[in-house]
């Protein structure tokens, strides 16, 4: 600004100076041009001058910013105590935002690592959900694979689209320089030299790569020659991939390896620092499109003709010039067009789905829309830690100012510029903050890794790409100025108020009270509350989640899956490998019992069950009921308790007769109080009819916070055989110390099977209250630390008064006071700075509750419960950090302290 | 333009001096002081006028002088510089500098 102002002033000068001369030479009878061009020569090189004058000042403001910075370290350096708390609590507050920062602008800011990421778009589409949930969905949409998610006004939105769709949309070519398409093909067993493994693959379009911009680092990407029904199959790597299988990128090109027991040739590896299109996943295996019809089969060449069948997501990249706005309007209608000719009645179209474009800049937002609301709410609390810091500072500063009053006095008088001394407090904070927030830095590497991990759980294949780049630390460094002015400029005001005059003369430092200490103490005790409020309901929220009752064991039993379809076991034999396997697992030593089931019970819900067809009771049509189909002795293993009949049982094969357990909700729905076994239950899309035979006790599937115990339908796994199981192990002691023993036998059946997801299943259960832990875990620390900062802040305060007044309370004390007398007049004022900061604070948090209500489980925001703890939790800490400076208030030895006066 | 004039860059230093000198008995500005010291030396002294721009900083900076938006005796919105008490103090250290300088030159040429 300064520095702007005296560019804009010099150059003006020399401007009249020129005009000036090349006048007074025009009068002497030069021509204008001959006048200028004169007045030119003799001033010497214009920008030469100009530059030589601005570096005159330039200099001399590095120079007194380099004798402020010597000044206020010497400063530092001889109040180490206070300089140290300092930097520690501004190291704190900053490392945490710069933390939580790093975690959003991973998740939240950042760009796709890609050529030109800023044209991409992600084509999704918008619809009305049924009205009535029990009423069948009427919608051209018939069959799905992909995600839904809320848009607004309860509209569901999802990236998903029939091949169909891309194909006619591909064509808008004035709209998009070229149009991809990609789908998540899951886990899949990828052999690499005969050894079977996990892989994550995705499948792409031919344009894919191409499109992305993305370039290889070895070998080649795949291209649209490889993406046609028939090709040769290749496979392109994920760096890493290529890493841990092969050993380096360039030893993988041209290995043949299996995906699903399918030969696949590497043609090329990836860039390390490419993941795709979503954030959320890193696939290990790229595979042209088409060539799902050679891992899946007959199923995925369905998904190609039906036009009803949504299961491809599209990303576009928008030709030079195209909005997106423009590209909305143009193809909103094309589709819309299109979607038209693919209802089938009346009812699909009154409903159709409706085209909307978003950014792809940052990739599919599944990340986003699921972190950007937490993320805020924690950026909230840090941001509030390093206010209540930034304040706490600031009041040591201004009781630290009192004792420089004197020196600023001197200097003052001397002729110094107020503005020069405030310019030099206010270096000597920044330089403060700065040093804070360069061992911020350090706290924040810290940080992000436990953030991560607490973030991941344990989850093998959660990304977070988080980490501390250039964007990051600039921030950093901003927020570390910024706060150096803040809590440096009151006290730099005040110190050098032209008031403080008198403080020469006397040379005492008693002075008048500040008015402004004791408002930062109650802006502190305002904030701290918030934080504390916030960590309660948080922590509330986690202990209801914790207490839901499941239904079932979660100790002590092992989960993992196996897939033999994968590597080419088929019905019936399928059944019958499974089975055995279980047989076999149950004589490890420790093991007590062993099931299966077609998932395990968390992710029944949403995993593919053997049968999802009607069923019908007599006449009743079953309305809600999840079906699980289960090996034996499954509800034993999992502690489901048997109410009646007998559960299912090994003697149940496939060619006896088929049976059912439901449970206790459903016998009552529809039973009411008659025994249901016996009674028969007709799957109607299969035209079979199967025996219940026992009723087991209600289970919480699909996660702890679905509401209620949906009602259960358990088939036998004989009968009704899943492709894919997950084996509960129930053991003594650590389940994990079983998947050695687990490893040995799946690999002596069938080498081919990798063994996935194994977990504990309460490691399993927790899981699905991860981010409901993490913040109670966070908020909580949070909450400390404030509540630490804001009574150091009380400490400070009435101890420098209690100093202040020693003489005054040590006339009371010779007056006959009590010692419980003056402890009590020490106390009772930080119980009114207490009382003042919750009057403020109670309407804040209360405000502040409700934005973050979507975050809890069975706790309203204004619990009042939380509330009033948050007040007794404050309430105690402000008295304890007045009791110690109370307490040497009643220990002042009156004598002295008149002596002094 | 026959003679070359004589630029003033045999005594460093010297211009801060004469700029001091112009203003110690009036306020003007940049072009006004060129003018002041050409005329007042019957243009013997010719000063690269470039020069003149950080000389004013450096003097301002020192708190010798100071410059303040005002208008040219020709009705032109310009800074007009005017000497502080520093300046009219430093004024009179350089001209006793200066002072002993030429004696000391005079000397030596044998002119005292």
């Amino acid at each position: 600004m300064e520095s702007a102002k005296r560019s804009e002033a010099l150059r003006e000068e020399m401007e009249l100076h020129l005009a000036e001369k090349a006048a007074e030479l025009e009068a002497e009878g030069m021509t204008p041009e001959r006048a200028r061009s004169e007045a030119r020569r003799r001033f010497g090189n214009v920008g030469l001058k100009y530059e030589e004058s601005r570096e005159i000042w330039m200099t001399r403001f590095w120079s007194e910013l380099a004798q402020d910075v010597r000044y206020g370290c010497r400063t530092m350096a001889s109040n180490k105590a206070f300089s140290a708390l300092a930097i520690l609590s501004l190291a704190l507050g900053i490392g945490a935002n710069t933390a939580i920062y790093s975690l959003m602008e991973s998740i939240l800011f950042r760009s796709l690592p890609v050529a030109d990421p800023e044209s991409l778009v992600v084509l999704n589409w918008r619809s009305h959900p049924p009205q009535n949930a029990n009423k069948e969905w009427v919608h051209v949409v018939h069959r799905i694979q992909g995600r839904f998610w809320l848009g607004d006004k309860g509209t569901l939105v999802t990236g998903i689209f029939p091949y169909a769709a891309f194909e006619t949309l591909r064509e808008e070519k004035n709209v998009f320089s070229t149009l991809f398409g990609y789908f998540d093909g899951k886990k899949r067993a990828l052999t690499v030299h005969g050894q079977a493994t996990v892989a994550s693959v995705e499948f792409v379009t031919g344009e894919y790569f191409r499109s992305l911009g993305v370039l290889p680092v070895a070998g080649r990407l795949i291209n649209s020659e490889d993406d046609r029904p028939g090709a040769e199959p290749v496979a392109v790597l994920s760096f890493s991939a290529s890493q841990n299988r092969f050993g380096g990128p360039s030893n993988a090109i041209g290995q043949s390896i299996l995906v699903d027991s399918i030969p696949f040739t590497v043609v090329g590896v990836a860039p390390p620092e490419f993941f795709g299109v979503d954030p959320a996943v890193s696939p290990d295996l790229y595979l042209p499109l088409h060539t799902n019809l050679l891992v899946d089969g007959a199923e995925a060449a369905e998904m190609y003709g039906d036009e009803n069948f949504y299961w491809l997501e599209v990303m576009g990249r928008l030709s030079p010039g195209v909005t997106i706005e423009q590209a909305q309007a143009a193809l909103a209608p094309r589709f819309h067009q299109w979607v038209a000719t693919t209802a089938k009645t009346e009812g699909e179209r009154a409903n159709l789905p409706a085209l909307i474009l978003n950014p792809g800049a940052g990739g599919l937002g599944s990340l986003r829309r699921q972190y950007s609301k937490p993320l805020y709410v924690l950026l909230a609390m840090v941001a509030l830690i390093l206010a209540v810091t930034c304040v706490n500072i600031a009041n040591l500063l201004l009781a630290r100012a009192a004792s420089r009053r004197r020196e600023i006095a001197v200097r003052l008088s001397l002729g110094a510029g107020r503005f020069r001394i405030v310019r030099q407090l206010l270096t000597e904070s920044v330089t403060l903050a700065l040093l804070g927030g360069a061992l911020g830095v350090i706290f924040a590497i810290w940080g992000v890794q436990s953030l991560t991990f607490l973030f991941s759980g344990g989850q093998e294949n959660f990304t977070l790409r988080a980490e501390l780049n250039w964007n990051v630390l600039a921030v950093t460094a901003a927020l570390s100025v910024v706060s150096g002015l803040l809590f440096g400029l009151a006290p730099a005001i005040q110190v050098t108020r032209p008031d403080v005059m008198p403080a020469l003369k006397y040379g005492r430092v008693s002075g008048s009270r500040s008015r402004l200490q004791p408002v930062l103490v109650v802006a502190q005790i305002a904030m701290s509350f918030v934080i504390l409020v916030a960590a309660g309901l948080f922590v509330r929220t986690l202990n209801k989640l914790q207490s839901v009752q499941l239904g079932y064991g979660r100790e002590n039993i092992l989960l993992f899956s196996l897939n033999a379809r994968q590597a080419g076991h088929r019905a019936p034999e399928l059944a019958t490998f499974y089975a055995d396997l279980r047989k076999r697992f149950e004589t490890i030593p420790g093991v007590s019992s062993v099931t299966f089931s077609h998932a395990s019970i968390l992710t029944a819900g949403h995993a593919g069950a053997t049968y999802r067809g009607t069923m019908k009771i007599g006449a009743v049509t079953i309305e809600g009921a999840g079906v699980m189909a289960v090996g034996p002795r499954f509800l034993t293993t999992m502690q489901i308790p048997i109410l009646a009949g007998r559960e299912i049982e090994d003697r149940d094969q496939s060619e006896s007769p088929p049976v059912a357990v439901i449970s206790e909700r459903l016998a009552r729905t529809y039973f009411g109080n008659e025994n249901p076994i016996g009674r028969r239950i007709a799957l109607v899309d299969i035209n079979r009819d199967v025996e219940i035979i026992g009723v087991s006790g209600n289970v919480r599937y699909g996660g702890l916070k679905n509401d209620g115990y949906p009602m259960t339908v358990f088939l036998a796994a004989s009968q009704f055989p899943p492709d894919q199981v997950t084996y509960a192990l129930r053991a003594v002691g650590d389940p994990l110390s079983y998947i050695r023993s687990v490893n040995e036998i799946v690999r002596e059946a069938d080498s081919r099977i990798p063994v996935t997801n194994v977990v504990t299943q309460a490691a399993e259960i927790d899981r699905t209250i991860r981010r409901e832990t993490v913040f109670a875990k966070l908020s909580t620390g949070f909450a400390v630390l404030a509540l630490l900062i804001a009574c150091v802040g009380l400490y400070g305060i009435t101890s420098y008064n209690v100093a202040r007044q020693a003489g005054e309370i040590g006339i009371r004390m010779a007056l006959g006071a009590q010692r419980g007398a003056v402890v009590r007049m020490v106390l009772r004022r930080v119980l009114i700075l207490a009382a003042a900061g919750l009057a403020i604070s109670v309407p804040a948090a209360l405000i502040a509750s409700q934005l973050v209500k979507s975050l809890l489980f069975e706790t309203q925001p204004n619990d009042p419960g939380t509330l009033a703890l948050a007040g007794v939790i404050l309430v105690s800490a402000a008295i304890l950090a007045g009791y110690v400076p109370a307490r040497r208030a009643s220990r002042i030895d009156p004598v002295a302290a008149l002596r002094n006066e | 333009m026959g003679r070359k004039p004589k630029k003033n860059d045999s005594l460093p230093g010297s211009l801060d001096m004469l700029i001091l000198r112009a203003l110690s008995l009036r306020d003007l500005h940049g072009y006004g002081i060129v003018q002041f010291i050409q005329q007042s030396s019957g243009n013997e002294l010719l000063i690269e006028e470039g020069s003149l721009y950080p000389a004013l900083q450096r003097l301002e900076l020192n708190g010798w002088i100071q410059g303040a938006w005002g208008v040219t005796p020709n009705n032109r919105r310009a800074r007009i510089y005017k000497i502080t008490a520093a300046g009219r103090k430093q004024l009179e250290v350089e001209t006793r500098k200066y002072a002993k300088l030429t004696l000391a030159i005079e000397r030596v040429m044998g002119m005292a």
